[in-house]
């Protein structure tokens, strides 16, 4: 029995079931591949193309996004840094589908360097694979594909990430997104970047 | 977001409330389908028709898209037409937007050979809700079906570690499971949460945030004396002697189901865990869920 910060009288429940079990069943290896970046770098983007190709080769992978997660389970938290971490905090769920043998792919803008270490320490076996959209803000300012850098420029939101809230890049991502002589990357070759390093690094095979 | 729009859609999309239903929060009248998306409306006016064969509607207060599968896709500007990609708040959440992949639900039932759901295993402490769920997962294991255990204590151990067993911090545990447990439904998942979850309007509120049949609550109907005699994890004795406070059965209520999809009665034949999960797979071939 055991006590864990808040919850009292706990036990932790084994199943015969593990994940080895499901690993073999789904034929590929659990894991996060946990994209970051500034509004705007790509994320969402790339975490669909990468979905579908995983698809194609019949893997099952299942996508968090930070805005999709603050429709549901994240819904009681703002943009406060401590809403910030706790709703990083709260992406154990990927680590919840990692352990059910799925590739899941989060996409938040998740942008302070000790909560995005904190994910990777919550997964054991380098199963925690960080790739960093490293978008200049200009090009991601451009964009502005939901309007909210024009929103932030113009005071009505404040503590904006990239605008008046840091991002702090990673300092040991796996893999790294950047334009290639001032040219970004398409989606499919973004996608083909990520599903080489999951493939070369077993990912791919129970 | 509440407020007054008007949304235009094809006559031949609009069909009668697929379903009516109240959550503790928002009151809902019913669904308009719209190709693959469902609009929960608040309240609703219908003006007039115009000669294209479309219906004008005037929507008062909140009018949220829903997907198909019961997932938010933002909700409509405050008046003028519904504008799909519009930025929404969703409780604290402001300014964020839903983001839809080309890879969807089907295809990952395809890929499965199986369709996603929540089984929801309720009742009292040492009633036998992990052993079920341990014993279901087994079975579907076996038959090359993929399940995911969310068990209360375990989730409490990680996800959950920052409440305690107050009935808000209770509520806000069934909620977050809820929560996830959708997601792994939508994954294409058959995941098996296993938790006390005493409260019905809890309950209720999770069964509202899946489509319909999705959530199957399985009761386990075991009087208290027999969970009490098998005290698993020796709480009763603790909650007896004045240790434990709030423990549900003993000084905490456990508020029976009402409309449980399976209920599994202590003493009735074919009463062993292996029995009893087969009867919850049964219940899952019978309504497809074990195909794609």
């Amino acid at each position: 029995m055991s006590t864990i910060t808040n919850s009292t009288n706990i036990f932790w429940q084994e199943c015969q079931i593990g994940k080895p079990d499901r690993q073999k069943l789904l034929n590929q290896k659990g894991c996060v591949v946990w994209i970051t970046g500034l509004s705007g770098s790509g994320k969402s983007t790339l975490a669909c193309s990468l979905g579908r190709e995983l698809h194609t080769r019949g893997k099952l992978s299942y996508v968090l996004d930070g805005d999709n997660l603050r429709h549901g389970l994240n819904k009681d938290l703002g943009f406060k840094p401590e809403d910030r971490t706790e709703n990083i905090r709260r992406t154990e769920v990927a680590k919840l589908f990692a352990d059910a043998g799925l590739i899941c792919v989060a996409s938040l803008i998740s942008p302070y360097r000790r909560d995005r270490d904190a994910c990777r320490a919550m997964l054991p076996d380098a199963n925690f694979i960080e790739v960093f959209m490293n978008m200049p803000l200009q090009l991601c300012e451009a964009r502005d594909p939901k309007g909210l850098y024009k929103l932030a420029r113009s005071g009505k939101i404040k503590g904006f990430t990239g605008i008046d809230d840091p991002y702090e890049p990673p300092l040991n991502c796996e893999i790294e997104i950047k334009q290639e002589n001032g040219v970004c990357p398409t989606p499919t070759a973004m996608a083909g970047q990520v599903v080489s390093y999951l493939e070369n690094k077993g990912f791919l095979r129970s | 977001m509440t407020g007054t729009g008007t949304a235009t859609v094809g006559a031949e999309s609009f069909f009668p409330p697929l379903r009516l239903q109240t959550t503790s929060h928002i009151p809902k009248l019913g669904f308009l389908k719209l190709n693959r998306s469902l609009i929960s409306l608040r309240s609703l006016q219908i003006k007039a028709s115009d000669s294209s064969n479309q219906l004008r509607l005037n929507v008062a207060h909140d009018l949220t898209l829903s997907n198909s599968n019961g997932n938010s896709n933002g909700n409509a500007t405050g008046s003028g037409t519904t504008n799909l990609k519009h930025l929404s708040t969703i409780g604290n959440s402001t300014n964020i937007q839903w983001h839809s992949c080309s890879v969807q639900k089907d295809d990952r039932h395809s890929l499965l050979h199986q369709k996603g759901c929540v089984i929801w295993i309720t009742g009292l402490s040492g009633s036998g809700k992990s052993t079920i769920a341990c014993a279901l997962s087994r079975i579907l294991h076996q038959r090359g079906k993929l399940t995911y255990v969310l068990d209360g204590d375990n989730i409490r151990h990680g996800l959950n570690k920052d409440l305690g067993f107050k009935a808000q911090d209770r509520a806000e545990n069934i909620r977050r499971i809820g929560e996830v447990a959708k997601l792994f439904a939508d994954a294409g998942v058959i995941c098996i949460a296993s938790l006390i979850s005493p409260y019905r309007r809890d309950r209720d509120a999770c069964r509202s945030m899946l489509p319909n049949g999705d959530f199957i609550e399985v009761f386990m109907d075991v009087p208290l004396h027999v969970c009490e005699a098998r005290d698993p994890k020796g709480l009763y004795k603790l909650a007896r002697a004045g240790k434990i406070k709030g423990f549900t059965g003993i000084d905490d209520p456990y508020e029976t189901p009402i409309h449980s999809e399976i209920v599994l009665k202590h003493g009735e034949p074919c009463a062993s865990p292996v029995e009893m999960a087969e009867k919850i797979v049964v219940y899952l071939e019978n309504k497809g869920y074990l195909h794609a």
